[in-house]
């Protein structure tokens, strides 16, 4: 047990990697990957970095999960694209969902076409609930395995658990 | 010494368990021209993750994880070197071919003339870092690289020319992953 309902809910699912970019929409999250064993999480310094080592992950028979802030995406595109996308690599992603309306400028461009990116890649996604930790679990881990991509869990404000 | 030795002389010296990561562009299709094997991933873009699919590897796995990189791929992601550097894999080897230009793209140059790149490394937290010029010069270098101790690196200063390409390795992405994948068997680290 971690501080964290979701990384649990993830770790009891199979998760045995774990690498990311902090974002303040995930610091429950992120508190609880900071107590796993060292080789279980990688403190990344960019997320095109952390989405490359979880594909290392991925060959070495480990599953992986990503984790960062929206405006991490932009870049990982290349990463997702020539790497995930290409060669069909599952990916399980937890992604914070900023840049609505009240939210700072600089999170606003991106923030708010997060959704059409991922739609233009046929990335699927969908948002995380208060209390849905065990079933967008299973969500995330069933759909990045059998559509063998990356899948994204969207986490607004006040859903990090 | 060209791109081809450099390879060839890297691959000779490896064990058969030891998995390799091989750099998008020639390094790739040389390496797989020189000896392909069921433990080597040939990466086709995402140019700049060499170090860090290989760190992923290297966490999760035991055998001995080589880096097969170049020098305009590594300044691209230069923050692998910092994430190596930092987390200190004992099993990391990170071999860069160094021409001081980007050959895949027609020969640009590239500032790894400029930025001495063993230096970064070693500053990073690399346990072993050094740079050496071929076989001629250093018969032991790559011998004494693969029993340093581990995260290690060593820049291979080659020819920026290129005589006899290699060819485009004849697999789908699917299959590289997959092969790979298979061969190596669920990972025993990281849980």
């Amino acid at each position: 047990m971690s501080v964290s309902r979701r990384l649990d809910a993830l770790r009891r699912r199979g998760v045995g990697f774990i690498a990311g970019v902090p974002c303040s929409y995930l610091k429950t999250f992120f508190a609880g990957c900071l107590e796993l064993p060292p080789n279980a999480f990688l403190p990344a310094v960019r997320e095109d970095h952390a989405v490359a080592a979880c594909a290392g992950a991925w060959l070495g028979g480990v599953q992986p999960l990503a984790a960062m802030q929206n405006s991490g995406l932009g870049y990982c595109l290349e990463v997702l694209t020539s790497l995930h996308l290409m060669y069909r690599l599952p990916l399980p992603m937890l992604v914070s969902d900023r840049g609505a309306a009240e939210d700072f400028e600089e999170h606003r461009i991106l923030g708010q076409r997060t959704r059409a990116l991922l739609d233009l890649f046929q990335v699927p996604w969908r948002e995380a609930v208060v209390g849905g930790e065990e079933e967008e679990a299973e969500w995330l881990l069933a759909t990045s395995g059998s559509r063998e991509c990356p899948a994204v869990l969207l986490v607004g404000p006040g859903r990090d658990s | 010494m060209t791109r081809a030795e450099a390879i060839a002389w890297v691959l000779a010296s490896l064990a058969e368990e030891d998995l390799v990561v091989a750099a998008d562009g020639a390094i790739a299709r040389e390496a797989y021209r020189a000896a392909d094997r069921p433990r080597t991933f040939y990466m086709l873009g995402s140019m700049g993750q060499v170090a860090s699919i290989a760190l992923g590897l290297a966490m999760t796995r035991g055998e001995r994880v080589v880096a097969l990189d170049g020098d305009g791929n590594l300044l691209m992601g230069f923050g692998g070197l910092a994430l190596v550097g930092g987390v200190k894999p004992p099993n990391f080897y990170h071999l860069v071919l160094d021409n001081g230009s980007y050959a895949t793209t027609g020969g640009q140059p590239a500032l790894s003339q400029q930025v001495d790149l063993a230096a970064v490394a070693a500053a990073a937290g690399y346990a072993w870092a050094r740079r050496c010029h071929g076989p001629k010069e250093d018969s032991s270098a790559v011998e004494q690289w693969l029993a340093a101790p581990g995260p290690a690196f060593l820049a291979v200063g080659i020819a920026p020319e290129d005589p006899h390409p290699a060819p485009r390795i004849p697999l789908t992405p699917e299959e590289m992953a997959r092969r790979f994948r298979r061969a190596l068997g669920p990972g025993e680290r990281g849980q």
